[in-house]
């Protein structure tokens, strides 16, 4: 690419984001994962709204997980992480990157209240550095392993 | 004539009563979140791996099976053993509640062809166990080639691998729409060989069951 060329590109790509974000932003929220196991009253928070979730469906960067007093809650990410909420249980998604070929990777959780697992997957092995499991309390930084979280807010 | 009035002293005792009746619950004795954390054996490989816990006040490393601490904000985490009945107690519901765990599987072919070989054609049964055993399947299959042929034609023969594997898939009554099915051609070789060389390893289908 000439110099000239580069600048025109830039430009062009300065001018088309504007418009372009707001349909990118919401055809672009690829899954991060799924509901595999629902059990009682469980929801997840898009966006403001608590949308009652169930089996099957499509968690994404940024959902809030949460579960009721008779709730459990199974999801299994697209880079193998799998993350399973008890009980009166609040989990955030806060990262989620799963782009190896780009190696855009990343995974932040947060840990709300109640009791969680991780068992860690793909992330945790190309980029370890990049995965953060925050709780009210401290940071947990987990290595190829599965960790137990209770958070008494 | 007027209502006769209680005792101020029995008004006194019920107030009383009612007020401290109240205060567990209005006055918190800890305000500080507390949170526990504990380092579990995976259960289905047994591994145990490692986690640090740190905060401003310090950091602690849990490397051992069901070491654990506990954490409150400004207080150094300090690691010890949890019990296994806590953990049931505390986690057992959760740990139930764990998906199985995603496998992995690569599948092989004859040469150009998306005919699997003799010894691959034992393994798809590994597979469609591992599809059974998930309550909501996702199935990923990327075909792959030696780098024998033109890059093009071996990206439309990496596909027809891949289209192999998933109508295998849909005949054992796994739903189309949880197969996710493409090529990566030559490009992901998994020996790494020169251009326009015969390598059996290569010609392959991998497959992600989750």
């Amino acid at each position: 690419m000439t110099t000239r060329s580069r600048i025109a590109a830039i430009v062009a790509a300065l001018i088309t984001v504007p418009t372009a974000a707001p349909a990118l932003a919401q055809t672009q929220a690829a899954a991060a994962g799924r509901i595999k196991i629902a059990a009682g009253e469980v929801f997840v928070v898009r966006g403001g709204a608590m949308l009652p979730a169930k089996a099957g469906e499509e968690v994404l960067e940024s959902d809030t997980l949460q579960t009721g007093a008779d709730g459990r809650l199974g999801i299994t990410l697209r880079d193998d992480t799998r993350i399973s909420l008890g009980p009166d249980s609040e989990v955030r998604l806060d990262t989620f990157l799963y782009t190896p070929s780009e190696e855009r990777l990343g995974l932040v959780l947060n840990f709300v209240r109640g009791s969680a697992v991780y068992v860690s997957g793909k992330i945790a092995q190309l980029a370890p550095d990049s995965i953060r499991l925050e709780t009210p309390a401290a940071v947990v930084d987990a290595r190829g392993s599965m960790v137990a979280i209770q958070v008494v807010p | 004539m007027t209502a006769p009035r209680p005792p101020a002293l029995l008004v006194t005792l019920v107030v009383a009563a009612f007020l401290s009746a109240c205060a567990p619950k209005t006055v918190r004795t800890d305000p500080d979140p507390q949170v526990q954390v504990v380092l579990l054996p995976d259960t289905d490989t047994g591994e145990v791996g490692k986690a640090v816990v740190s905060n401003q006040a310090g950091r602690t490393e849990l490397s051992n099976a069901y070491s654990s601490t506990r954490v409150s904000m400004g207080a150094k985490p300090r690691a010890r053993k949890m019990k296994t009945t806590d953990v049931e107690e505390l986690f057992g519901e959760a740990i139930a509640t764990l998906p199985p765990p995603p496998l992995h599987f690569t599948l092989f072919f004859r040469f150009d062809s998306e005919e699997l070989t003799e010894e691959s054609r034992k393994n798809v049964q590994d597979v469609l166990r591992s599809v059974k055993a998930q309550p909501v399947p996702d199935v990923i299959v990327i075909g792959h080639t030696d780098t024998t042929g033109a890059t093009a034609s071996n990206f439309e023969l990496g596909m027809r691998r891949a289209t192999a594997v998933r109508a295998l898939l849909i005949k054992a009554g796994l739903s189309a729409a949880a197969i996710d099915a493409r090529s990566h051609g030559e490009m992901e070789l998994l020996v790494q060989t020169a251009n326009g060389v015969f390598e059996p390893k290569n010609r392959r289908v991998e497959i992600t069951v989750r």
